[in-house]
């Protein structure tokens, strides 16, 4: 490494407000609740550089997320991350492989949610030229929540740990100086979690359960095997060199054991800055 | 009388080639649709190439300032040495691609960079191998007379030498070549002469700066 570490924090942030039309991940429309969330986050960031193919990251974040109706679900966290990127070559349109790792706490209002939140991805991509970029990522993700009392001898009270393999490919596309498109093709497959109210035919396929009184007195998070397709799409716009405007929407459709299977959409606007 | 009308025709021609007292070039540059063009660089070629010859370039720079180049464009003389101090208080690492000018500069802050000689003519694009979203333009120009469109689209060549001119205009997003805006004019010392171009400019793609959640995140 012939050049010394040398970098500068760069601080960023982002508010949010979407709508969520099934927060608790159920199957069944009485169980189907839906709310509009605010979120703000502050990232933060240096980038080291290491020589001509090399730079590691150092980043973090703090953020927060305010539900309209389950004010239970409101919460706080913290993230730190690492990051080692290397490019293939000089240039924008060099292709690039970045690996990295972070972990995050994050405190809920009912605080029976709270979790650390470890992650591992493997991330690549290649912007193709000044309109087209195409990145891949596959993450690991360990979701370490604080286990409940038994409800049931002998099933698990753990129902808010989750581990989960994730990944996404991602496609950028300008249509303007100022404007991009994003589609983003989604798959997930590990634990979910869904909350219902009691139910046969989830309660015999969950690993483990749990009361959720965030969702109401009688709700229950039953933690599942499940895998979950889905797409996401935006489009963004630049009003100045520091900001972005983005509108996005997401679909995700999750089958779980048991015939257990939901759907979610959730539409979104944010606002980015980044110094 | 003959003595009195050769000294009258003498001190025209000494005025005429006293500095100051040169031909002046006025150009304005549009888009098809009336838009005023900034950063449209206007080249003026005079017919006798003994005119165009000139003393050592002058040095040049090109700063790096809130993670851009500034100035976006900028045209410089065959041969000029060209700096890229770095204003910013992280690193930049220079580079292009361009075939009027292959270079690197590794990474490196304040003014440690040397100087870049610019000895092919034509277009270098500049980029930094960090900060993908940079981009900035050189233009090598193998005439000295050159000048660059303000934000209004004007532009002044000023103390030419009255003589045959060929001139053009080139900008980063031109959609046609800038053998396409070549005009013939002659200028003399008794007033400015004015041009004014519509050239037609390709949409601009630019890397966003700021990428938002859905994108590869931390650079």
């Amino acid at each position: 490494m012939p050049y010394a570490a040398h970098g500068d924090w760069t601080l960023g942030g982002e508010v949010g407000f979407r709508h969520d039309n099934n927060v608790g991940n159920a199957q069944s429309s009485p169980d189907i609740v839906e709310d509009s969330v605010i979120s703000a986050r502050l990232p933060i960031f240096q980038l080291f550089p290491l020589g001509e193919s090399y730079s590691l990251t150092i980043a973090g974040d703090l953020s927060g997320e305010s539900f309209h109706r389950f004010t239970g679900l409101n919460n706080a966290s913290i993230d730190a991350a690492l990051a080692l990127k290397k490019k293939w070559g000089l240039g924008a349109f060099a292709p690039w492989a970045r690996i990295g790792a972070s972990v995050a706490r994050s405190d809920y209002r009912d605080s029976y949610r709270n979790a650390w939140i470890y992650r591992a991805t493997l991330a690549s991509g290649q912007r193709i030229d000044e309109r087209w970029n195409l990145w891949m990522e596959y993450a690991f993700e360990r979701r370490a929540a604080r286990a409940q009392a038994e409800l049931v001898p002998g099933l698990s009270g753990d129902a808010f740990s989750q581990d989960s393999h994730n990944i996404a490919a991602n496609l950028e596309y300008s249509l303007g100086e100022r404007t991009f498109l994003t589609l983003g093709l989604l798959g997930r497959h590990g634990d979910v979690e869904s909350t219902t109210a009691r139910s046969a035919k989830i309660y015999y396929a969950s690993r483990a359960l749990a009361e959720d009184p965030a969702f109401g007195p009688e709700s229950y998070a039953y933690r599942l095997t499940g895998t979950t397709y889905g797409f996401r799409v935006g489009i963004n716009y630049a009003p100045t060199p520091h900001s972005l405007l983005g509108c996005g929407f997401e679909r995700l459709e999750t089958h779980a054991d048991g015939g257990n299977s939901y759907t979610k959409s959730v539409p979104e606007i944010t606002w980015d800055y980044s110094f | 009388m003959n003595r009195i009308l050769a000294a009258v025709a003498g001190l025209t021609l000494l005025w005429g080639a006293l500095p100051g007292r040169g031909a002046e070039l006025h150009v304005l540059v549009k888009d098809h649709h009336g838009k005023l063009i900034a950063d449209a660089v206007v080249l003026a070629t005079p017919s006798d190439p003994k005119v165009a010859q000139r003393a050592k370039p002058p040095p040049d720079a090109v700063d790096q300032v809130d993670k851009q180049f500034v100035p976006y464009v900028k045209p410089v003389f065959l041969g000029s040495k060209v700096r890229f101090p770095n204003s910013d208080h992280i690193r930049h690492q220079v580079y292009s691609f361009s075939p009027a000018k292959k270079f690197e500069l590794p990474l490196y802050s304040g003014t440690d960079a040397p100087p870049v000689v610019f000895d092919k003519p034509g277009v270098v694009v500049l980029g930094c191998n960090i900060h993908d979203w940079m981009v900035g333009y050189i233009y090598v120009s193998e005439t000295p007379f050159f000048a660059k469109t303000e934000a209004a689209g004007k532009a002044t060549i000023d103390d030419l030498p009255p003589g045959e001119y060929t001139v053009r205009v080139w900008h980063p997003s031109m959609e046609h070549g800038e053998d396409s805006t070549t005009r013939r004019v002659t200028l003399s010392a008794e007033g400015p002469a004015n041009i004014e171009w519509d050239v037609s400019l390709k949409p601009t793609f630019r890397i966003p700066r700021v990428s938002g959640a859905a994108s590869p995140g931390y650079p």
